[in-house]
């Protein structure tokens, strides 16, 4: 028995309906209907006699309004398959294209490979083919494609108020270029800095066009060592490619090349092989990084000997090290004044010189001309030239710089002034007042992303096309030329870069397509193979054989800047590139703002950096509840939200506020401003986020500044802070020994936890390979019963502590994989962050001790704190607590081993966050994806009660986005092992071949990461990476005594301390820590270990 | 105490719980069998904008089903042609049928003809038709008989134990890999070869899923 419609009536309106599609008054006089309006309306019909036309328009839509509502679809709304009308090449509807293209940044960029969805890119991975990053990208890269979405961007051309349209564009470019043809005087341009060829190849024709016209380049962070440097040294213009696999003992000073540095992401991935090790047998070639520095940078962290040196201090560093290295007593004079342990320099050279070679002296880009000089001279004496450090001839930029803008700006002798990119009325050196001097140009042309403060001063502004919708090229930082090819078309009608320069320069085909096409040489095969490969093999820069020039170099030493003696009257500013807004240009990405600070896991704000000594001296060390263990800011963290002072740092006269954070490992007197932040014009994301620190900046101190002071405006700001708690308090969650003790006992693991004390947790399987366990291993009779694990396939993970760089881009490409939204500062305050992994930072100094409570060890911040990373993600655990107390079954695990959410089901008790140890699981409390952060409480009420169209493009439809009031959490990519085994048995058919082969399934956190921390994969497989992984001797499970059996498990971090240094510790201050806590009465036997046995110790 | 209730109230609670439980029992059934996708699905069969009839298409003039659901074997949809792949022939045949204005439509401008969906499953349940029909899961399975549909009715419910019924149980529903898209061949079960489907299922590993992470990410 059934309902049957009657939906046979309507014939004629099947008849007629299609032809309403052409125009309504031919309709009208068909006689069908006539005569369907004379049914519904039988009054209205004959009313129908001289009524004038919009009384008879409204009556047809309202007839038709109803038509549609009544005969069609009562059962339940329509939904409606809209297939296109001619099909598009390539495409097969519900699988993803993938295209190379290239994100660029300053004078390098990422090789990517975009995928995308129906046309719109929706997650960006890194390309393989480029094998120095083998597939990788960074954090930056990761959220760059939530730019394309952000309905903030400037979606028109505009000039005063009114907009411009394509042509009109067209013409007022074509009109400068007419304006200014022959001579070129009176016009200049301001550009970011780029390595792209075709922009190079289209500069060259607008200098030959316009031969006085001001090409100017500015980037407000230097990520570069200083031209003049290899000039000075080598005579050549070269700039160093440094090859960190090959160095066994490296030297950064005030480096951070995990981050700050141009060719973060290959040095990473460099530094990472020669960090990582497989087995006690090949320990003895892992690196030894030393690093001096005033912040504390993630290759700080990083470091086996970390010596805390203001920025300012760093030459007289140098100038100690150097006179050592190279055997010379010149220096002598530069190193004055330096108050560091002799006996660190001392070693320090001593192991330098023991490893010619394959050592490695880096200096960072922002320190001044002598030092690199000086670090030049060390390479060569060490005989690193063309081993560990490469020098590639890079062309001459021939570009000015925004100081020689500046003048030609004050004397007026500007009248078109283009602002390309950037943004300098935000980030221009504060001396140059650059904003007023935009201000005084009679025609102002920005070209740009988002209506910024510099649109604001412009006459006219162009809105500028995303990469990931422009034609264009760049080069890596080894210099391979690779393709930045669009996606999507613009889609706001935007400027390509590349157009915008072509027309100026009055080129016949100025689409961007072209140029970048001519550039290549017009080959349409080798073109389309750039576009495919993206790359050009064997276009890297050519190496070059340099010596080392003294006479040449002694000329750079002569003007070096002052050695200054800090305190806390006279404290240096160290300006750093932050981590995620970069220099401010992401200042409105959602996921960038909300990814806490690596370091200080700040998320939303940045805050001015002191050190736990001017902290103590400006008094304002929180004087906490003494009930918390090693958490000195206890009172200053009220319900878990930092309330910090807000401070005032004076520097030359210019004054800025911020809060202020004490973070541990500064230089005494370095207090750090990450720049970026304080946008005033940026959307209503960037928009107030944080305090900017330009105002600050001088021509003369871009990375550093010394003569700054601090006063207290005694005002309060709440900071949100995703990680508060910075101590392990002694327990065993990163494991970690010195290369000695590993190399002495490979499983020195075992050694450490609970379970080197209790009886096996696995009873007589302890020791068995994963998948023996998983299948065979008894599973304790619960009342609830899990499934047998017989899947073809047994999914695990393995994060290699010790290369993990906590650089944070997994969080961000698990957000961009996983349809993760932002919650606002107000919810991240709440503890209410979404991110599924997270990376948690540990600091030790060996202090914290056994008596909890008002214990000294445990009061003080530390100073000099040595920093554990580790990524916590849900670790899929085969007796997983969170399964057992969902009343509705929601979270269950598969026969594979992952613990599935089945979002649908969830009715939102939250038991299963409850009972997580390892406090994985995200709670939606609101509907963050519809509604706007500012306005959650609203509700549907609130001021957005959809999410905007454009964001919506950004989601992977191949995740559930989910609503308020369910429960989620890392999958381990559940999409992607999906597809994989889809694709797999798709392809097997009879052959019974449905094993997925090894490294087919990348999870996003493993694609993205650079140093190839994570893995995953099948520990069925016995030869999988993730089982040899597992092997490994240092392999443990955190948290692993409680028997919940995780999937997840972490190689053990190892630090390769050199004996004879100063700061030598037998053990990592986090073992010390250990000991301290878990063995007070033991005596002599610190630091030996107990080897592990079944039955505990003895 | 005085009397407030007549002894004919002592037989009350009996009777109310009797009719409890008619009404509970009758609430049940009512939704069960009124409230559950076999009822409410089964049977829809939405008016096209164009009425393309699959009794002629697939079934008199024999075109193979993936000639115009060209992703089945490849993707998770099985896609609904473009207007192209209509014109691929109606550009010389019914030329100018009034019934295919809207697709003449649809291939000149680019506006997509709006199909009335007619199987859908939630946003959080993901199906994948390319290891269905690359398995030995037939169209007609899921679908019924479209060839002999002149228009498309919803023909099985589709509700998450229906699905399970199947995967559960896999080798009752099977047929021959090249019989997956002859809509009037037979399961090998109902041909009487229940023991080659269980070979089958043997050697080409079928194992649907069973639990959550099937198809609900």
């Amino acid at each position: 028995m059934k309902r049957k419609f009657d939906h046979s009536a309507p014939a004629q309106r099947e008849l007629t309906g299609p032809k309403y599609w052409r125009s309504l008054d031919e309709l009208a006089d068909t006689p069908g209907f006539r005569e369907h309006l004379a049914r519904e309306f039988p009054e209205g019909a004959s009313s129908m006699e001289g009524v004038d036309r919009r009384q008879f328009m409204k009556l047809m839509a309202a007839s038709f309004a109803l038509g549609g509502l009544g005969l069609a679809g009562c059962r339940r709304p329509e939904a409606h398959i809209l297939p296109y009308g001619k099909s598009v090449e390539y495409t097969v509807p519900g699988l993803p294209l993938y295209f190379a293209t290239a994100m660029p940044l300053r004078k390098s960029a990422i090789p990517l490979l975009a995928e995308t969805h129906q046309g719109r890119p929706t997650k960006l991975e890194g390309n393989p083919s480029y094998r120095p990053h083998g597939g990788a990208s960074s954090l930056l890269a990761q959220a760059s494609v939530l730019d394309l979405y952000d309905p903030e961007r400037a979606t028109a051309h505009t000039k005063k108020s009114d907009t411009l349209s394509a042509t009109q564009v067209n013409d007022l470019l074509a009109n400068i270029n007419k304006t200014y043809a022959g001579s070129g005087e009176g016009l200049a341009f301001l550009a970011d800095e780029s390595a792209s060829p075709t922009r190079a190849r289209l500069v060259a024709k607008l200098k030959a066009q316009f031969p006085k016209a001001i090409w100017a380049e500015y980037e407000p962070v230097q990520d570069e060592p200083p031209v003049a440097a290899a000039q000075a040294a080598f005579g050549r213009n070269v700039k160093p490619l440094y090859r960190f696999a090959q160095a066994r003992r490296i030297l950064s000073l005030d480096a951070d090349f995990f981050h700050a540095e141009s060719g973060a992401l290959y040095y990473s991935r460099e530094f990472a092989k020669g960090r990582r090790v497989t087995s006690a047998a090949d320990a003895d070639k892992m690196n030894r990084l030393y690093v001096a520095e005033s912040g504390f940078s993630l290759t700080g962290s990083m470091a086996d000997h970390r010596l805390r040196v203001a920025s300012n201090h760093i030459l007289a560093l140098t100038a100690a090290i150097g006179g050592q290295v190279l055997e010379t007593n010149l220096l002598a004079t530069l190193a004055k004044g330096l108050e560091v342990n002799a006996q660190w320099v001392e070693q320090c050279a001593k192991d330098l010189l023991a490893h010619r070679g394959e050592s490695l002296v880096v200096a960072g880009a922002h320190q001044p001309v002598a030092v690199h000089v000086i670090a030049y001279a060390m390479n060569a004496k060490l005989g690193n030239l063309g081993k560990t450090i490469d020098f590639v001839e890079v062309a001459p930029s021939g570009a000015s710089t925004i100081t020689a803008l500046a003048t030609a700006l004050k004397a007026g002798s500007v009248k078109t002034l283009l602002v390309l990119n950037g943004n300098p009325a935000y980030n221009a050196p504060a001396d140059l007042d650059f904003g007023a001097l935009l201000k005084s140009v009679p025609d102002v042309i920005r070209f740009g992303y988002y209506n910024d403060e510099t649109s604001a001063l412009a006459g006219t502004h162009l809105a500028a096309t995303h990469y990931l919708e422009s034609w264009g090229d760049a080069r890596t930082v080894d210099g391979t030329i690779v393709p930045v090819q669009p996606m999507i078309m613009p889609l706001f009608h935007g400027l390509m870069e590349v157009e915008l320069l072509a027309r100026l320069a009055g080129e016949d085909k100025p689409e961007a397509y072209e140029q970048v096409f001519a550039t290549r040489g017009g080959d349409k095969k080798a073109f389309e193979k750039f576009l495919h490969d993206g790359l050009v093999e064997g276009s890297a820069y050519q190496t070059v054989r340099v010596a080392f020039d003294v006479q040449r170099a002694g000329a750079a030493y002569a003007k070096t800047p002052a050695f200054v003696a800090l305190s806390k009257e006279n404290l240096e500013i160290r300006f750093t590139t932050d981590h995620k807004m970069d220099d401010g240009r992401f200042a409105n990405n959602g996921w960038l703002q909300e990814c806490p600070d690596p370091m200080t896991k700040i998320s939303w704000d940045n805050a001015i950096l002191v050190s736990p000594k001017l902290a103590a001296e400006l008094g304002i060390v929180p004087a906490g509840s003494l009930l918390q263990v090693a958490r000195k800011e206890a009172a200053e963290f009220y319900q878990g939200r930092e309330n910090a002072r807000v401070f005032e740092v004076t520097l030359n006269g210019r004054t800025i506020s911020g809060p202020v954070h004490i973070q541990p490992g500064l230089s005494n007197y370095t207090i750090v401003l990450p720049l970026g932040y304080g946008r005033t014009a940026s959307g209503h994301i960037g928009t107030g986020a944080g305090f900017s620190a330009y105002p600050l900046r001088l021509s003369d101190g871009l990375g550093f500044a010394t003569g700054a002071t601090l006063r207290d405006t005694g005002k309060r700001l709440q900071l949100a802070n995703t990680q508060e708690h910075w101590s392990m308090e002694g327990r065993d969650i990163v494991r970690e020994a010195n290369l000695d003790e590993f190399k002495d006992n490979p499983k020195f693991v075992a050694g450490i936890g609970m379970e080197s004390h209790t009886p096996p947790v696995l009873g007589k399987d302890a020791g068995k390979d994963p998948a023996f366990i998983a299948t065979t291993t008894p599973r304790g009779n619960s009342l609830y019963e899990t499934p047998n694990f017989d899947g073809i396939h047994q999914w695990g993970m393995s994060i290699d502590l010790n290369t993990c760089i906590g650089c944070n881009a997994c969080v961000v490409a698990c957000q961009a994989e996983n349809n993760i939204p932002i919650v606002g500062k107000e919810q991240v305050m709440r503890g209410r962050e979404m991110h599924w992994i997270r990376l948690d930072r540990y600091y030790s100094d060996g202090k914290a001790d056994a008596e909890a409570f008002g214990a000294e060890g445990n009061k003080a911040l530390p100073e000099d704190p040595q920093v554990s990373m580790q990524p916590m993600t849900c670790q899929h655990c085969e007796l997983a607590p969170c399964e057992t107390v969902c009343p509705v079954n929601a979270t269950v695990h598969d026969e594979e081993g992952i613990n599935v959410m089945a979002y649908n089901r969830c009715i939102g008790t939250r038991y299963c966050a409850n009972n997580c140890p390892y406090k994985v699981r995200r709670f939606n409390f609101f509907d963050y994806n519809k509604r706007a952060t500012d306005a959650l409480y609203m509700g549907p009420l609130g001021h957005q009660s959809e999410m905007p169209e454009l964001v919506k493009m950004v989601k992977n439809p191949d995740v559930t986005v989910r609503m308020r009031g369910v429960m989620e959490k890392c999958t381990y990519c559940v999409q992607r092992v999906q597809q994989a085994k889809i694709a797999q048995k798709r392809k097997a058919g009879a052959t019974g071949d449905v094993v997925i082969p090894d490294l087919t399934i990348k999870t996003a956190c493993q694609q993205v990461c650079p140093v190839e921390a994570i893995v995953f994969g099948n520990i069925k497989d016995e030869n999988s990476a993730v089982s040899l992984a597992k092997k490994q001797e240092r392999d443990y499970a955190v948290l692993g005594y409680l028997n919940v059996r995780p999937r997840t498990t972490y190689l053990g971090k190892l630090r390769n301390p050199n004996p004879a240094m100063p700061d030598y510790a037998a053990l990592p201050l986090s073992r010390i820590e250990y000991n301290n806590k878990n063995h007070p009465a033991h005596g002599d036997d610190h630091g030996q270990g107990h080897e592990a046995k079944p039955g505990g110790h003895e | 105490m005085s009397k407030i209730f007549p002894k004919s109230a002592n037989a009350l609670p009996l009777q109310i719980i009797i009719f409890l439980g008619i009404l509970g029992g009758v609430a049940a059934a009512g939704i069960t069998y009124y409230a559950t996708p076999a009822y409410l699905r089964v049977g829809y069969q939405p008016v096209q904008p164009v009425p393309f009839d699959h009794s002629l298409h697939a079934g008199q003039l024999g075109m193979d089903c993936r000639y115009c659901h060209t992703s089945v074997e490849k993707s998770g949809t099985s896609s609904v042609p473009a207007a192209q792949t209509c014109m691929n022939c109606h550009s010389l045949i019914k030329t100018t049928s009034p019934l295919l204005e809207v697709v003449r439509q649809s291939y000149t401008t680019g506006e997509p003809v709006p199909w009335v969906k007619i199987h859908q499953t939630p946003d959080y349940v993901y199906f994948n038709h390319s290891v269905h029909v690359n398995r030995g899961v037939s169209c007609v399975e899921c679908h019924g008989k479209v060839n002999e549909m002149t228009v498309v009715s919803h023909d099985q419910p589709h509700s998450m134990s229906w699905c399970l019924d199947c995967h559960r149980n896999p080798a009752e529903r099977l047929r021959d890999p090249k019989d997956v898209y002859n809509l009037d061949s037979q399961t090998l079960a109902a041909q009487g070869k229940l023991a080659d489907a269980q070979k089958f299922v043997h050697d080409w590993k079928v194992k649907p899923p069973q639990s959550c992470s099937g198809c609900h990410r």
